[in-house]
């Protein structure tokens, strides 16, 4: 029997994009009653409007990567609306260096388009194939080459977005700098669509590097990787990433430290950090150093944006991020290294070196991960888990503990949407 | 409740040194840089901590009287003017830089330090505050962060948003929070990221924890001179389209060109139309490649001469005379009237064409210096505020670049900010539920309208109004009327 809801969605989209068949988009083992794909701004739109007057819950869904992230829903009916089907460029002016897309449009989609012009928008999120721009900006995932260009919170211009009630607004705009009203897009990237659906999204770009290189650096101690990190910070150069590696790739024993360092910029500039690199490599007690190493190593910077990314749950791993201040990282992952070891865990690493930011990955049995977890955010409550079982996202605290201005954040959250329709329950707040 | 009750309540708080009641020197806070609009305060409280500012925040949410944050009021937009009275909180006694911590590539300030005297005070650790606005020199680093602040050197190192880890700040509540000390990608909303730029409409930012930018090994600068501001626009748009990143690309025209060279004895050509200056930074190799392709833009868009400035000395002298250019259009009229808005960098020689159709239909002589790699244009209107024809022209001109630029695909501010200046032109650009969005975080933070009030929404659609309209759901019932 059809619902009211289903009739209407059905009318507004056509039957071949709306399923009932919610296998597909299970999360975290939930199935959704409906999944409706719109073909336009003003369809999600509409979509938008009919589950909020039905008072059903939505989950925004772009290309899938991300949607462990969190915990489970707290609904449990709920309508999930793809944005996949807004997949348009809509304004690319290169000798502008800006371009504005559609939300379900992939990062690799939108990497080809600026390629062809030499230009680039260097997040570098996992799966890019697959993950949407608008899955992106509401998970605010980051990328290796954050050093070298930030994240999207500085290159993202302006956005648009369907709020709870299916309105549509927009901030920002289509020019480099702007204060022209709030900063709206800060407060939508990141929030995992729990105030808003984005619809679409305006990027500054930039234009190509005319040289990269890529040095990797083996080392045999963590302290030693780390005093490299910190000789490259405290000089006058200015690497794209560096990438600390521990126990990757999968098939390396869990004790291999790879640095891996990517340059970008002008032929002379980047020989010149080479030459540099190289030499406080070795200084700092590298073991190794290889200049664009072979594929063979599967250290290649896309596998290395993904490594820590798994797209599914599997049983016995652990999959989460870390936040730090970037002088305290060394040690902060010491800490949960030896608490690992302790526990018999395999742990792997990879850290924004110059970030304070790193993914680990832990495999061991269901009952140790559940304790190393909460005694970890003891000693660290800036954690947050990316991929775990149901059973664990149910139970533990998925974005961490000790938080600080919760109470302004629910009534942000409430002033965006007090019937509490998207994503309910999975976010730190709503 | 009589003034004086008020007062001493004041007193109580910040000492009695700590508050300015006499009505000469209040006269000193009735506006900002931007002088077009006025507005007298009951008070001025100067007070030196957090805890004080809470405790002022309270008492005005009792006597209900308006909060204006203010810094060093170099503000262009009226951000800081008490349009509608108050208290204003100045931060000029909070001006201490309190921790340098290199490692963790973070400074903590109290907001009323000086943009440039941080700069300066993190040189020899070998680290700058990137953001560099031309009134550097006397603006607070809590005003950079109300406006998100743009300077020259925003082209490669990013407005002010993009340095800002974490904030102190004061609440319309009275609440004391941080919003973060550093630690990127926290859980939870992005309170930094929607108080900077906000104009001290939600939150009085009393600390902030800022980002440090290495200062680069190697800089050049050269100044490039053009026979017409057309050729210098066109080499901007080429330089940015050619995928050279310089750190600034900054115009001035021959107005400003004459009026720094009366100043500063720069001695430029002052038959060139318009001089741009170039920096490019980095590490030493490959910087003199770069410089020359950008030159060689140059000669190809008809540059009539190219003078590096090899020291030290030279560039500084050359970037007091851009950055000191507002200061010296005092010698151009008695008044002048900055327009700061944005176009796509393509769209910059056609809009820079329609500035001068704009003085020329004014009959009022516009000056131009500008972060042009940005697309920021500064048309400087020239005029005698005392006239009142004038003063009517020189809103009007103001009025036409903001349409050009918005009909160039543009925005009405690049950097000075909304305040009380554009809040009526925010209808050109954003729709009702633009708007109502705004006001719904605005709200969330401040629902009684007490921190600034009146400023960034439009004049008749206060934010209270505004959101009120979002929640009782109007654009929605038009959609449900579209499915239909
Ligand atoms: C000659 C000249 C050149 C300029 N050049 C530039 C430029 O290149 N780039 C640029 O971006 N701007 C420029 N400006 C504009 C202005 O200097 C900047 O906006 C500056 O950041 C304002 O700082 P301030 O301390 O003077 O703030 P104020 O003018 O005192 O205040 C500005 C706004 O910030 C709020 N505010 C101040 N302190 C706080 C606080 N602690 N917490 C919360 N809110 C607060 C005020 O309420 C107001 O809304 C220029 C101005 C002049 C006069």
């Amino acid at each position: 029997m059809m619902s009211g809801l289903q009739q209407q969605l059905a009318e507004l989209v056509g039957e071949t994009n709306l399923s009932a068949d919610g296998a597909a988009h299970a999360i975290h083992g939930q199935l959704p009653t409906l999944v409706v794909t719109p073909g336009s701004v003003e369809e999600l739109a509409q979509s938008m409007a009919l589950c909020y007057e039905a008072r059903m819950p939505v989950v925004p869904w772009g290309g899938g990567t991300r949607q462990l992230w969190g915990r489970p829903l707290s609904a449990t009916s709920f309508v999930v609306i793809k944005t996949t089907r807004l997949n348009r460029l809509l304004t690319y002016e290169p000798d502008d260096l800006t371009i504005s897309v559609e939300a379900g449009m992939t990062l690799g989609h939108l990497d080809q388009l600026l390629a062809a012009n030499n230009q680039m928008l260097p997040l570098d999120a996992p799966w890019p194939e697959r993950t949407t721009i608008g899955g992106l900006l509401a998970t605010a995932i980051d990328g290796p080459r954050r050093p070298g260009y930030g994240t999207a919170r500085d290159l993202l211009i302006g956005i648009r977005v369907v709020e709870a009630t299916g309105r549509i607004s927009k901030a920002g705009g289509m020019v480099v700098k702007n204060v022209s009203g709030f900063d709206m897009m800060k407060l939508y990237l990141g929030s995992l669509g729990t105030l808003a659906i984005i619809v679409s999204a305006n990027f500054k770009l930039l234009p190509q590097p005319r040289a990269t290189g890529t040095l990797a650096c083996s080392f045999a101690q963590p302290a030693a990787a780390f005093a490299f990190a910190e000789a490259i910070r405290a000089s006058y150069l200015t690497p794209a990433a560096v990438e600390y590696l521990e126990g990757w790739p999968v098939e390396a024993a869990a004790t291999t430290i790879t640095m891996l360092v990517r340059i970008e910029g002008l032929p002379a500039a980047v020989e010149r950090h080479v030459r540099d690199l190289s030499g406080m490599a070795a200084h700092a007690g590298a073991t190794a150093v290889q200049r664009d190493p072979p594929a063979e190593l599967g250290l290649a910077w896309a596998q290395v944006a993904n490594v820590a990314h798994p797209l599914t749950a599997t049983p016995g791993e652990l999959s989460l991020r870390l936040s730090c201040l970037p002088g305290a990282l060394e040690q902060t992952l010491a800490v949960l290294r030896d608490l690992a070891r302790r526990q018999g865990l395999l742990l792997r690493i990879d850290a924004r070196a110059l970030s304070g930011m790193a993914y680990l990955r832990l495999v061991g049995d269901e009952e140790t991960l559940r304790g190393w977890y909460t005694a970890a955010l003891a000693l660290h409550p800036q954690l947050s888990l990316i991929a775990a079982t149901p059973a664990l996202a149910a139970e533990l605290p998925v974005w961490g503990v000790a938080h600080a201005n919760l109470e302004l954040m629910q009534r942000i959250k409430q002033e965006f949407d007090p019937d509490r329709l998207l994503n309910p329950g999975r976010y730190l707040v709503g | 409740m009589p003034h004086t009750q008020l007062i001493d309540d004041l007193k109580r708080i910040v000492g009695p040194n700590g508050v300015v009641a006499n009505p000469d020197a209040l006269m000193t806070y009735d506006a900002d840089g931007c002088v077009m609009d006025i507005g007298e305060p009951q008070v001025v409280v100067l007070p030196t901590t957090a805890e004080q500012v809470s405790g002022v925040v309270r008492l005005a949410a009792r006597y209900g009287v308006p909060i204006v944050p203010r810094g060093a009021g170099t503000g262009l937009s009226g951000g800081a003017t008490p349009i509608t009275g108050g208290i204003v909180v100045s931060t000029a006694r909070m001006d201490r830089i309190l921790q340098v911590d290199t490692r963790n590539g973070r400074v903590l300030c109290q907001p009323g330090v000086i943009n440039w005297e941080l700069s300066n005070y993190l040189k020899p650790y070998g680290y700058q505050f990137a953001p560099d606005p031309s009134s550097q020199k006397a603006c607070t680093v809590g005003g950079n962060i109300a406006n998100n602040s743009g300077g020259p050197h925003c082209l490669k190192y990013g407005i002010t948003a993009s340095h800002v880890l974490g904030v102190e700040m004061v609440l319309p509540d009275g609440q004391i929070i941080w919003t973060g000390e550093g630690a990127p990608a926290l859980s939870g909303y992005d309170l930094t990221g929607v108080v900077t730029g906000s104009e001290g409409t939600i939150g009085l930012v009393t600390a902030a924890w800022l980002k440090l930018t290495r200062l680069p090994e190697a800089v050049r600068v050269v100044l490039a001179l053009f026979p017409t501001i057309a050729g210098a626009s066109a080499t901007v748009s080429q330089v940015i389209a050619g995928g050279f990143l310089p750190a600034a690309l900054e115009i001035m025209d021959r107005l400003a060109i004459k009026a720094v060279n009366d100043m500063y004895r720069l001695g430029l050509p002052e038959q060139a139309d318009a001089a741009l200056l170039i920096e490019v930074d980095g590490v030493e190799d490959g910087l003199d490649d770069l410089l020359a392709d950008v030159t060689a833009v140059c000669w190809r868009n008809g540059a009539i001469d190219v003078r590096p400035a090899r020291t030290l000395a030279e560039q500084n002298q050359v970037w007091a005379a851009r950055k000191n250019a507002f200061g010296a259009m005092g010698r151009l009229a008695p008044t002048y009237y900055l327009v700061d808005t944005v176009v796509p960098r393509t769209r910059l020689p056609y809009t820079m064409e329609q500035v001068g159709r704009i003085s020329a239909e004014y009959r009022l002589p516009i000056a131009n210096v500008f972060h042009a790699g940005d697309g920021n244009l500064h048309p400087i209107i020239l005029f005698d505020r005392r006239d009142s024809s004038q003063n009517q022209r020189a809103l009007e001109a103001a009025t036409g670049v903001m349409q050009v630029s918005i009909e160039q695909g543009g925005v009405i501010s690049g950097e000075h900010g909304i305040g009380v200046e554009k809040q009526d032109y925010m209808t050109l650009l954003f729709s009702t539920d633009d708007l109502a969005a705004m006001a719904g975080l605005h709200q969330s933070f401040d629902p009684n309208d007490l921190f600034n009030p009146g400023k960034v929404f439009p004049k008749g659609r206060g934010c209270g109004e505004l959101a009120a309209l979002r929640r009782a759901g109007v654009a929605w019932e038009s959609l449900k009327h579209g499915v239909n």
